[in-house]
């Protein structure tokens, strides 16, 4: 890990700190950043601060992240990176371009890669790490980057402007939830886990990592072939309430909600949950819609998740969703809690070797200091063994045993172990 | 005060851009200031008032640090004033940053540095300990 401010220094320092941990050189090598090094020298000379340290020709990995917990502590500032040296370990690393504006087509290309260079691993069980990059949010002419509109012509421009805006200047939502199940046909017979690259939840902008090189609107994936065990799993601690609602109207691109109850999306909201006026506004909206999450669908899937924006009378959904039914879930600290308990229990090795969590940053937001009672549960858990736990925006996983989830709000665990 | 290692603390905290002041501070006395150039312009206009309703919390703190009071905060106008307190003491962590922040960050960071002041903190009380 390192703190320093400096990206250069930062990058030689977080390097030196995690190498020193190994007796041989590693065989991949992940890395995690929170944005700040954007304005401390770029993050083109945090690689290079790296590579003064990291031997040439070891696959990297990694992305901006809104935070960041491993073995010392949470941190919203600074840098911290997991590697790894195994001899029985085959490693790959794949990439694909343009998520916003080709989804699928940047997921083939990606795990095309992946799935060609383990082909001949003689180890029987894969995993794969995705990083994708996130959303960033569109600049309205007159008004900057906004996550509530209120007036309905700038409202009706952005979703006109919305697939658009994302084919041609690849910003808006990150289509993460695409490019994930792309890879997951290309790659059916391995446990998976993806998380979204971020900045510090304000959605400007976001940068992914692979070998030397910083990138943006891309997916990187680490591939990795072994004998020892692989545990995927996700958990969320959100319950179901009462309350429902069926979206009756959707957009063409299925990620706006037009109409629930055949009647206009939010004004219904509004009244279905019993809201004053104004209740969710520009100031407001980032901590309070983090207490109404709802259940969406998906072919049959329940899709859990944050409501990230709403424009005018219409919301906007980070996945592309079915019309249907619709529940309001709750969430508390201790549910958060709970569903780390939960997580850590999916797993059943006696001896875990490490762990990488893929882990909703609006839990960070959540919990806020109380994020240690999290972390007190990761060290009970794994002890001496590293850890890393990343808080992106859009997370999920995938196993052959348990099919594909994606949520918000969530914890994604790969524990690998005996 | 320059190698102060609490003030150096304060200062990568005012580095953060929604810290706009931040302290070591107890009932009508600031302890330790940021070594850097001093809070950000927005608070200055603030200040005052600012300074007289934390006078009046630390009162509070005083009386309930001892029972386990950890955290206080108020909101003023556009801006919230947050303290960390120090347990079993009178002292505190202050930081103000404005109302629209993404405070559950800032809280993870304000965490930190209590921790490491309290790092800082111990060791010289077992320094001096040592000499004695």
């Amino acid at each position: 890990m390192s703190r320093k401010w400096n990206a250069r220094e930062a990058g030689r320092e977080v390097a030196i700190n995690t190498l020193k941990k190994l007796n041989t050189p590693p065989i991949f090598f992940l890395l995690f950043s929170t944005i700040h090094y954007q304005k401390y020298g770029g993050f083109d000379e945090f690689l290079k601060g790296v590579w003064e340290v990291l031997p040439r020709g070891t696959p990297l990995v990694g992305c901006t992240v809104v935070g960041f917990m491993n073995n010392m502590g949470c941190y919203t500032r600074g840098c911290s990176a997991l590697a790894v040296s195994a001899s029985n370990i085959d490693v790959a690393v794949g990439i694909g371009e343009n998520t916003k504006r080709s989804p699928k087509a940047a997921a083939k290309k990606c795990s095309d890669t992946i799935k060609k260079k383990l082909k001949e691993s003689r180890f029987k069980n894969r995993f794969s790490l995705n990083l994708i990059s996130g959303p960033e949010l569109i600049k309205i002419p007159g008004q900057g980057y906004k996550k509530f509109v209120n007036s309905g012509f700038i409202s009706k421009f952005v979703t006109q402007a919305f697939g658009v805006s994302q084919y041609l200047f690849q910003k808006g939502l990150g289509r993460e939830d695409e490019v994930f199940e792309e890879v997951i046909k290309n790659l059916p017979d391995f446990d998976m886990v993806m998380g979204t690259s971020i900045d510090d939840n304000r959605g400007i902008v976001n940068y992914q990592f692979c070998n030397e090189e910083v990138y943006t609107n891309s997916i990187i994936s680490l591939g990795l072939s072994m004998d020892s065990g692989i545990h995927v799993g996700t958990s969320h601690g959100m319950k179901e309430t009462d309350v429902k609602f069926d979206i009756t109207s959707l957009s063409r691109n299925k990620h706006i909600i037009y109409k629930i109850n055949n009647k206009l999306a939010v004004p219904e909201l509004y009244k279905i949950l019993d809201w004053p006026d104004n209740f969710l506004n520009e100031k407001t909206m980032h901590y309070r819609i983090l207490y109404y999450p709802i259940s969406l669908k998906r072919h049959g899937r329940e899709v859990p998740i944050v409501m990230p924006a709403i424009l005018k009378d219409y919301i906007l959904t980070p996945c592309v969703i079915d019309k249907g039914e619709v529940k309001i879930l709750t969430i508390s600290g201790r549910d958060l809690i709970q569903a780390i308990e939960e997580n850590l229990h999916l797993s059943s090795f006696s001896q875990p070797d490490f762990g990488l969590f893929s882990t909703c940053s609006t839990i960070l937001q959540t919990m806020g200091n109380e994020i240690y009672i999290i972390h007190e549960k990761l060290l009970d858990y794994f002890k001496e063994k590293p850890f890393l736990m990343f808080f992106c925006a859009g997370e999920g996983s995938y196993s052959p045993k348990t099919d594909y989830t994606y949520a918000n709000m969530s914890y994604n665990n790969a524990i690998f172990g005996s | 005060m320059q190698n102060d290692p609490i003030a150096l603390v304060l200062d990568d905290l005012l580095k953060l851009d929604d810290i706009l002041a931040c302290m070591v501070a107890r009932h009508n006395m600031i302890s330790v200031m940021p070594s850097s150039d001093g809070f950000k312009p927005e608070v200055h206009e603030i200040w005052d008032v600012i300074k007289s309703a934390m006078d009046d919390v630390f009162g509070v703190i005083r009386e309930y640090s001892s029972a386990g009071l950890a955290e206080m905060e108020f909101r003023l106008q556009d801006y919230e004033v947050l303290f960390y307190v120090f347990p079993d003491t009178e002292n505190a962590l202050v930081a103000i940053i404005p109302a629209l922040a993404n405070k559950g960050l800032i809280e993870v960071e304000m965490e930190n540095a209590r921790r490491e002041m309290l790092a800082v903190m111990n060791e010289k009380e077992k320094e001096r300990l040592a000499v004695v």
